[in-house]
């Protein structure tokens, strides 16, 4: 009798540790995925398209630069290279007012300081080729997101007020489906912004001041 | 009959018991798809797959460099012809958007993934790694505190630079980068160092940082040197408003 007693309580007490190893493991995995939850767990396949349209644009780029080199060495197209050349910097710069087809993003809710960086950092890792935030041009000289100490966002000396318009030119069909894919910054705000109201707007015209 | 109702509850024990295991470990399963489901060959393609896309981007990225440099150095010998003024211009705005390297003073950030940390076999976002959430967060940082400019182990970040990751690897220009991370800033070192030293401005790098679930730090260095952006510019759908007919 004593035997089985010992043996029924080892039984037990060897169900309740496994029991207790298996809600920790558990809850940690649920844990890490709240704590860090800002990345998108893309797999492999979409890595390999990411480098394959990186790659893309790259040799694009050399062909562009290609064409651009033959007319730096001949005398008479050197001059009208250099203007093609200071334009388009320029408008890379923010130093021109741009226009085209994109999309608008529209937020009402208040943001924490994270999510403007993540809805940019998404905007042109999709293709955008000029990006604003109500109204300001993102550029190297107005890039930076500042949280005020009372919760308030400012970017380049203006203060951001909701709602909140992220402006995005470049293929707006392109940029639209990244952001709304599964697990993309859209389903990402969804789960950690209460009754978070974000549209997002296609148009076939977007207009952006050039940085004052 | 007490020795009945002993029994019934000793086994009901057990089967609830039996129930919330076989919860927990169907739970378990199926959070996470595990790595070892793909077959070896089909991992080795994939593998192959990225290195061959990695290596062509190199080589590319090295191209343009080349090329940006061979048409600088025309424009240079064509004297007279784009007169000096254009030529003065087009090297301020290639200051500006990073296609110049810049030297200075300013302040190098070190962060590594803790040294218990696996990148390789970890499924999923893990607060023992560095994430591109926490270079995002220090590069938006710096630029807040007006950086002139930035690299991230010596890919140079521009207003357009997206830093994402792919499952546990880091892109950085849709370049791959590895820890330990060195995010190089050049700026007015003591604002970027009052920004940095702000317990508030990173709270959850500040918190895995004491934990010591990553290693995070920084310090002034003299003498950087920032590289020039090696990426493209794409301008297909964006065009100047006075250039329009």
């Amino acid at each position: 009798m004593k035997y089985k007693i010992k043996y029924r309580n080892l039984t037990i007490i060897i169900t309740g540790i496994l029991l207790g190893f298996l809600v920790v493991l558990q809850a940690r995995s649920f844990s890490s995925v709240q704590s860090i939850a800002r990345d998108s767990q893309a797999n492999v396949f979409q890595e390999i398209q990411i480098l394959k349209n990186t790659n893309e644009n790259l040799s694009d780029e050399i062909n562009d630069l290609e064409d651009q080199l033959a007319k730096a060495s001949d005398q008479e197209q050197a001059l009208k290279s250099i203007q093609d050349e200071i334009q388009k910097d320029k408008m890379i710069a923010g130093e021109l007012d741009v226009n085209g087809p994109g999309i608008e993003v529209t937020v009402k809710n208040e943001l924490a300081g994270i999510w403007f960086t993540d809805m940019i950092n998404e905007l042109w890792a999709a293709g955008a080729e000029a990006v604003s935030v109500n109204n300001v041009r993102l550029t190297n000289s107005t890039a930076g997101f500042d949280t005020l100490p009372n919760g308030q966002i400012s970017l380049n000396g203006v203060i951001l007020t909701a709602p909140y318009h992220f402006d995005a030119i470049g293929d707006k069909k392109t940029i639209s489906e990244a952001l709304s894919q599964p697990a993309g910054i859209i389903q990402r705000m969804k789960e950690n912004i209460q009754n978070l109201d974000i549209n997002i707007d296609q148009k076939d015209l977007i207009q952006m001041d050039k940085v004052l | 009959m007490e020795k009945g109702i002993y029994n019934w509850k000793v086994q009901l024990t057990f089967v609830i018991t039996g129930v919330l295991v076989g919860i927990l470990l169907t739970a378990q399963f199926r959070s996470a798809i595990p790595a070892s489901s793909y077959p070896y060959d089909e991992y080795k393609i994939q593998e192959d797959l990225l290195k061959s896309y990695n290596d062509d981007q190199a080589v590319l990225k090295n191209k343009i460099l080349n090329l940006r440099k061979e048409i600088d150095d025309k424009q240079k010998q064509s004297g007279a012809s784009v007169q000096k003024n254009n030529l003065d211009v087009l090297e301020q705005l290639k200051q500006a958007i990073g296609l110049e390297s810049t030297k200075g003073n300013g302040v190098v950030i070190n962060l590594n993934d803790s040294p218990f940390a696996q990148r390789a076999n970890t499924q999923g976002s893990d607060e023992f790694l560095v994430q591109a959430a926490d270079l995002r967060d220090l590069v938006n940082l710096v630029f807040s505190a007006q950086a002139d400019a930035v690299s991230i182990n010596d890919q140079r970040v521009v207003a357009s630079t997206p830093i994402s990751s792919v499952g546990n690897t880091i892109l950085v220009n849709n370049t791959h980068v590895l820890p330990p991370f060195t995010i190089s800033v050049i700026g007015d070192k003591d604002l970027l160092l009052q920004r940095l030293n702000d317990p508030t401005a990173l709270p959850d790098l500040e918190k895995r940082a004491k934990g010591q679930k990553i290693e995070y730090g920084f310090q002034p260095q003299a003498n950087l040197v920032i590289p020039i952006y090696s990426g493209d510019f794409p301008l297909k759908y964006v065009q100047s408003v006075n250039a329009q007919p």
